[in-house]
């Protein structure tokens, strides 16, 4: 995923609402999508995403160019996520998997299966660098996690996947 | 080697980790004999493709919630914050990586601009005749005539811009142009229009061009209140350097009407008490009409595809008039939503530019007065006179014969890239608004064509016989041709038609001759890459070769470079089509093909399904790329600037290359003096 162009950033920084605005406009689906794996809720992607981009643009002072920006947007999205996760337990609604427009919506709903069986320390990796496509060093950023334990996770989360999609792939599905 | 250690390692190389050349090798000698690993391998690859194929849900559109909670935040810091223009920036047509020059952060006005309504039309304008302009060809040639013809010009313009932002419906500018031939220039932009905050900055903008030193005035970029203006200032340029461009379009449109395919004559009328000729082209095809919106302030977006109607004065071919309608259609109603603008019929302009004065007057000289700013950037370039070039350059460098008319204006000796590198010579020619310069040096040890000219120009054969390498027109630069000889490497550059340019080129005393094998053949870690004529390239690949038909490509469009791409012993082809004139927005179209049962792995997040020629495709919007797999082979299509239906026309024309006789694929690629040979007839040597 492509960071910013700095000049923008450091825009956005002065507090210029117009710069800031670029990058909402260049990672929200993103964020959003990102979003939605993590709750399954197309209405509370929606206020995790609202929400990961406010306290960004509260705390995009603070943010040193340490990792990229993309990371760091990511990490807060998690941030986000998971507090609306954790506020929501007990009136659990999941909704079906959006649709995407072209068909195949069974291929679709079995992904998503094999993806909710899989362990969450799996998901989040296989998600970051499979859908989202961030490097091992960005989505250590992420899940602040060492590079090392992102690419173990992700080969297991591979082979978890691959086995929860056998049935399929036996039928050669896969 | 344990099938878990090297599956792990499979694992991290798919996912762009780099492993060591020793790990790597290891990797592929067990991949070749190992049946689990090889499956684990080819079942990863295809869980990557339904996971960015299956899990991209539709996504909401959720900037204009976001940013009206950002402006409510309490934690909004007041006093730190632009209460700038929400949501209209400067124009918003994607476009290709400017140069640093034309993104350089302008400023604002020294307002010299005389407010629209003390504006008065008049002028000396030339006698008027019966106009017998009919077709878009004469359009072109008669604005390309005019250009050649005028020393002088300066012109008052009204703006009107509607839906800037909503609480400001209409804004009000003016626009003043001042030229004199052959290089001195002025644009002012004022901003008339009453903001209902006081901390919204006017987009005044000032543009000067005054020989070798180049100027630009915007609002600068602050946090709060209004943003005083910033100055660049460029010295010491290359004569019409493309990274310090003179917007000359303005006083008569030679770039955006080069193209008569991409122009359509709707009729006339009268404007202003003139008779004018009424054109209509795409809003993304008239941008060099609009080189205000890139060079700094605040504007409302536009949309590619809106329509642009021109009044053309039918004598002096001066713009009198031109407006911008919004397209119709769902996209264009979509594309408006994200911009929160109000819903704009087609019918009604939403950008108007009137002429209130035009004419052939001198402006004095004091017109063309560099401001001083802090920014001064000097280029280096040192300007001598012509007969001391050889002394300073250490060479004699050639010269045209014949320069279609246009006379000497100034040789430059431009700053070396270093030390070490060869000098250079540019002389530059010019009368009225056209200009051609002829950059030459010797020992050139680049890898690839010398001057603006990249590897996958068009082949064209120079009256005469010798080899040359051509690109069309952009918004930045003229049409190009370089050309590699014994010993000598050159480039011209000009505002000339094609034609022109390619008798120039012949009149040198050089021969060119095809370039040399280690620029047509690249290798990398992943495989060869080798510019072959068509039919060369077609003998060499085991699958029908497919090409598109007469009508698939955009009008003016034209097989520029054909391609052998050899991965891992396959032979794919990569064919490169550019327009033949001008190239204003579409871009060079690429098209690929090599044998494959099957799709590559998805690479983007957001694709979509899309059905081409009977097969399931896959359209990837934000490259503008097309691809499917048919009888075995798979084909990627990738046209920046053209949307889906565009790239589906290229598409579904394709027609199977049969011969060396049918390798043009468009009529237009054999230009009616066979003199322009395309790279399909290769002149002799080229052919391995």
């Amino acid at each position: 995923m492509q960071d910013p162009d700095p000049r923008t950033l450091a825009r956005a920084r002065e507090g210029d609402l117009g710069a800031f605005e670029d990058l909402v406009r260049s990672y929200q689906a993103d964020v959003w999508r990102f979003a939605y794996h993590f709750t399954r809720d197309h209405a509370l992607a929606e206020d995790v995403t609202q929400e990961a981009f406010l306290r960004a643009f509260r705390f995009l002072r603070s943010f040193r160019g340490d990792s990229k920006f993309t990371s760091w947007l990511f990490r807060i999205a998690r941030n986000c996520a998971m507090d609306a996760i954790r506020r929501r337990k007990g009136h659990e609604t999941r909704e079906a998997p959006p649709s995407m427009g072209p068909p195949d919506p069974e291929a679709r709903a079995e992904l998503h299966a094999a993806l909710a069986a899989v362990s969450d320390e799996h998901r989040e990796p296989f998600l970051l660098i499979e859908v989202f496509g961030l490097s091992y060093q960005e989505t250590a950023d992420v899940l602040n996690l060492r590079v090392g334990t992102v690419k173990s996770r992700m080969h297991r989360a591979r082979l978890a996947m691959m086995h929860a999609l056998a049935v399929e792939e036996d039928a050669g599905g896969l | 080697m344990d099938c878990e250690r090297l599956q792990a390692a499979v694992s991290a190389r798919m996912d762009g980790e780099r492993l060591s050349a020793r790990l790597a090798a290891e990797v592929d000698r067990h991949l070749a004999t190992c049946a689990a690993c090889a499956t684990f391998e080819r079942t990863a690859w295809r869980l990557r493709e339904r996971a960015r194929f299956e899990l991209a849900p539709a996504v909401p559109d959720l900037v204009e919630p976001i940013m009206a909670a950002v402006r409510e935040a309490p934690g909004r810091r007041p006093g730190r914050l632009l209460q700038a223009v929400p949501g209209r920036r400067s124009a918003t047509i994607p476009r290709r990586p400017r140069s640093p020059g034309r993104l350089a952060p302008v400023a604002a006005a020294l307002v010299v601009g005389l407010v629209a309504g003390s504006l008065s039309m008049g002028g000396p304008w030339r006698q008027s005749r019966r106009a017998t302009v009919a077709s878009a060809e004469q359009v072109t040639e008669g604005v390309a005539r005019a250009a050649a013809l005028l020393t002088a010009y300066q012109a008052r313009f009204s703006v009107t811009e509607h839906h800037f932002a909503p609480d400001l419906p209409v804004r009000e500018l003016s626009m003043g142009v001042w030229f004199r031939a052959p290089d001195r220039f002025r644009l002012d932009v004022t901003d008339h229009t009453q903001y209902p905050a006081r901390d919204r900055t006017p987009t005044d903008l000032r543009l000067v061009v005054n020989g070798s030193a180049w100027s630009s005035t915007a609002p600068s970029a602050c946090p709060v209140g209004t943003c005083p203006p910033r100055t660049t200032v460029i010295t010491n340029r290359v004569p019409f350097s493309g990274s310090t461009p003179t917007p000359t379009d303005l006083i008569l449109p030679m770039n955006a009407l080069a193209d008569a395919h991409e122009l359509q004559v709707v009729g006339r009328s009268a404007v202003l008490g003139r008779r004018a000729i009424r054109v209509r082209l795409t809003f993304e095809q008239a941008q060099p009409l609009f080189p205000f919106l890139s060079l700094g302030g605040s504007w409302r977006p536009f949309f590619p595809g809106d329509r642009v109607d021109l009044w053309l004065d039918a004598t002096s071919w001066f713009p009198l008039r031109y407006e911008v309608f919004p397209a119709p259609g769902r996209e264009r109603a979509q594309w408006a939503l994200r911009f929160g603008l109000p819903p704009e019929p087609p019918g009604r302009p939403v950008f108007q530019v009137n002429a209130l004065s035009v004419s052939e007057q001198p402006p004095p000289s004091s017109t063309f007065r560099i401001p001083t700013g802090r920014g001064t950037q000097d280029q280096g370039a040192r300007t001598v006179p012509l007969s001391d070039l050889r002394k300073e350059a250490g060479f004699d460098p050639v010269v045209p014969e014949q320069v279609e008319g246009l006379d000497p204006y100034r040789a430059v000796l431009p700053a070396p890239a270093d030390r070490s590198a060869a000098p250079e010579t540019v002389i530059s020619y010019s009368k009225g608004l056209n200009w051609l310069k002829v950059g030459e040096t010797r020992g050139w040890t680049g890898d690839a064509p010398y001057g603006p000219v990249g590897l996958h120009a068009e082949e064209v054969r120079l009256p005469g016989g010798g080899v040359a390498y051509y690109e069309p027109a952009t918004d930045e630069q003229g049409r190009r041709l370089s050309i590699h000889a014994e010993g000598i490497d050159l480039y011209l550059e000009t505002t000339l038609p094609r034609d022109q340019l390619l008798r120039v080129a012949a009149s040198l005393p050089v021969s060119g001759v095809p370039i040399p094998e280690a620029w047509r053949i690249r290798r990398s870690a992943d495989g060869v890459t080798e510019r072959l004529p068509l039919a060369a390239a077609v003998s060499r690949v085991r699958f029908p070769v497919m090409q598109p038909g007469p009508d698939g490509l955009p009008d003016g469009f034209a097989l520029a470079s054909s391609e052998l791409v050899t991965v891992r012993h396959v032979g794919g082809l990569t064919l490169y089509f550019q327009a033949t004139d001008s190239d204003l927005g579409v871009g060079p179209i690429r098209l690929h093909e090599e044998p494959s049962p099957e799709l590559p792995p998805a690479s983007s997040a957001a694709q979509s399904r899309v059905e081409v020629r009977g097969q399931v495709g896959r359209w990837t919007p934000d490259r503008h790329q097309l691809e499917w797999v048919e009888d075995g082979v798979y084909y990627s299509i990738d046209a920046p600037g053209l949307d889906l239906p565009g790239v589906l026309a290229v598409a579904d024309s394709l027609v199977p290359v049969e011969g060396p006789a049918t390798t043009t694929p468009s009529p237009l690629a054999t230009p009616p003096d066979a003199s322009t040979a395309p790279s399909a007839s290769p002149p002799g040597g080229v052919l391995p």
